[in-house]
């Protein structure tokens, strides 16, 4: 198994910084996602590893070897992009084996690797057709299994499923943790999507502007974000940004006066704030009802097991809730909400969270 | 209801209109192919009664016996399949170059590139053929294909048509352990085959009714194509007499244009409606 170590990579285009000093250590066999908006830098990341993109000036290693200067094909890596990129004119079995001939591998090798990955994945039908006689799914395992049968030192996914429609990817979501967990191979997966992120992954790394935001476990990383944009960008619904102002605690521990007055009690030490808390941050799932802040129901979604309550406190505050499938919840009524004061994020003017020291990144805890 | 058959009668209306204007484009090659089967007594009095007898191959027996004219049609193949060979490897290669590869001042390239579709043959004539006489390169085949070559057409045709291929094929033949020179040979000229197909028969057809040139650059009767050479046997200017004869060549001149057209007609289709086949 493969680790792979990024030293102080950067990588701009003509004057655009797109990676600034970014470093990083992949563990061999982890299933690494890079996750971020568009723009963010995660896919050139990617690509910058595959090779398909120069360093501008940094270190990537692979297995403790330096590879920034090889050429793709000699990186030992295997890459799933986006739109599949199969060769149009060739057929599935044509495909696969393309990459191994290039190496000189003896045809007897080639058709057994292929004939493997053809059942690993369940295609051993298809080998003879070319990709237009195939659904995008089939596609989408043609392209894996083009990784596969080259046994790469590490698989490089570059928002493999964006292209699928909603069950399509859910599913290929599954096939590929079973293939992770199957091959135990070292796997770094881009993608926008924070389900894909926080249901594949086993660390996850949140860019934001060509820089690692965080770095985590999906768990870890949902319960005590570094940043605010961390904070936003994973979830769903979105954490709840509520602008305060400093009041006085007790016990040593933060409290903070929300916008329409009410003062919230926090578990966060005060001693650890470097800075004046600016926002209060709470998930949709931590807004308890009979709390006593006063809001009004803007919005009910109805999930079936849940519903998602969007209010707004007497000051215009938005804050959306989470209530029982069968809530009796509706548009206009006067509600009392309450934070669970465990659960509760600060931010300072510069991004930075704080948590309750107490608030750990394991299971979820009801 | 009634919009359906309001469309269905646009459609109609369109069927005709169609129908009417291929006729107009048609009737005048059926009269020629009609009048080449004439003797040319009769045609003298009328050159109409196209589908009445009498009827001839006297006109055709005629060019058979003009002994060079086999030659000529040989010439003209070697010139126009020369052609289509060389610009298809020059426009395919420049065109890749430009569209996958970086070199300094590439954009000012392309650009003077693409300002040579403004030049009209007859603008570079003259020094055209200054340049072949002192080369001593008139009268050889390579005189007659060599100009054509430097049409920028196919360059620009080739390169919008490599932007066109997703570049992440070529990546992912490039972690496949793939060289530059497999990629281009293994799976972007593959992949280009339409795209070759139409500018291989455009330059094909152009090259074979191309008269202009070799009018110019062959002036020995054993280098002549087979337009010129056909031109040149029409001694008689005021076509008192031998119009079917004339009729006879122009049907010879175009017959294996004609039999190219029936063997590529999907690929020209496409081209000239301004996609290419996938």
């Amino acid at each position: 198994m493969t680790s792979i170590v990024l030293k102080r990579v950067s990588k701009k285009f003509g004057t655009t910084s797109v990676i600034s000093d970014l470093s990083l250590a992949i563990d061999p066999g982890e299933f690494t996602v890079f996750l971020g908006p568009s723009g963010c830098g995660k896919s050139t990341l990617l690509r910058m590893i595959a090779g398909l993109e120069d360093v501008t000036s940094g270190e990537i290693e692979i297995e403790g070897q330096r590879i920034d200067r090889a050429p793709p094909g000699e990186r030992g890596v295997a890459m799933v992009f986006q739109n599949y990129a199969l060769y149009p004119h060739m057929s599935v079995r044509e495909n696969l084996s393309f990459g191994l001939k290039n190496i000189g591998m003896p045809k007897a090798q080639i058709d057994e690797r292929v004939q493997a990955a053809a059942r690993m994945l369940e295609m051993d039908a298809l080998l003879e057709r070319r990709p237009s006689q195939l659904s995008g799914g089939q596609r989408q395992r043609v392209a894996i299994g083009r990784a596969i049968v080259k046994e790469p030192r590490a698989f490089l996914f570059d928002e493999p499923l964006s292209n699928l429609d909603a069950a399509l990817r859910s599913r290929t979501r599954v096939e590929l943790s079973r293939l992770h967990q199957r091959m135990k191979a070292t796997m770094i997966f881009v993608t926008h999507d924070q389900v894909e992120a926080m249901t594949m992954a086993t660390r996850i790394v949140v860019m934001n502007q060509g820089r690692v935001e965080q770095v985590g476990t999906p768990l870890g990383i949902y319960r005590r974000p570094a940043t605010r944009f961390v904070a936003g960008f994973i979830g769903s619904p979105a954490m709840n940004f509520l602008k305060v102002e400093p009041a006085a605690g007790e016990g040593g521990m933060a409290a903070v006066r929300l916008g329409d007055g009410t003062v919230v009690q926090t578990d966060i030490p005060t001693a650890g704030l470097e800075a004046v808390p600016a926002e209060l941050g709470v998930r949709a799932e931590h807004v308890t009802t009979g709390g006593g802040i006063p809001a009004t129901v803007d919005v009910v979604e109805r999930l079936g097991d849940r519903t998602l309550v969007y209010s707004r406190l007497r000051n215009g505050a938005a804050v959306v809730y989470e209530d029982e499938g069968d809530s009796p919840v509706s548009v206009g009524d006067a509600v009392s909400l309450g934070f669970r004061r465990q659960f509760l994020h600060l931010f300072d003017a510069s991004g930075k969270a704080h948590q309750a020291p107490t608030l750990e990144g394991g299971p979820r805890h009801g | 209801m009634r919009a359906s058959i309001q469309g269905r009668f646009g459609d109609r209306l369109i069927l005709v209109a169609v129908v009417a204007l291929a006729i107009c484009w048609l009737a005048p090659i059926f009269w020629v192919i009609g009048l080449s089967f004439k003797p040319n007594d009769v045609i003298m009095k009328t050159t109409g009664g196209l589908l009445s007898p009498p009827f001839t191959l006297k006109n055709y027996t005629d060019i058979i016996a003009t002994s060079a004219v086999f030659g000529w049609m040989l010439n003209s193949a070697i010139v126009a399949t020369g052609q289509t060979l060389l610009t298809l490897a020059l426009s395919t290669l420049a065109g890749y170059g430009f569209a996958r590869t970086d070199f300094p001042g590439k954009r000012l390239v392309f650009v003077a590139v693409l300002a040579g579709l403004a030049v009209p043959e007859q603008a570079i004539i003259v020094p055209l053929h200054t340049m072949f006489a002192e080369a001593n390169l008139h009268n050889t085949y390579f005189g007659l294909i060599a100009p054509r070559l430097a049409v920028p057409f196919g360059v620009f045709l080739m390169t919008q048509y490599f932007r066109g291929i997703p570049a992440e094929i070529e990546e992912a033949a490039m972690l496949d352990n793939a060289s530059r020179f497999k990629i281009f040979l293994r799976i972007v000229l593959p992949l280009s085959i339409p795209a070759q197909a139409t500018l291989g028969i455009y330059t094909f057809l152009h090259a074979w009714n191309e008269y202009f040139w070799p009018l110019v650059s062959a002036t020995k009767p054993e280098m002549y194509t087979l337009t010129i050479g056909l031109a040149a046997t029409q001694t008689n200017f005021a076509q008192t007499e031998g119009i079917g004869f004339l009729m006879a060549q122009a049907v010879f001149a175009g017959l294996p244009v004609l039999i190219l057209y029936l063997f590529f007609q999907r690929h020209i289709v496409t081209a000239v409606s301004g996609g290419f086949a996938k």
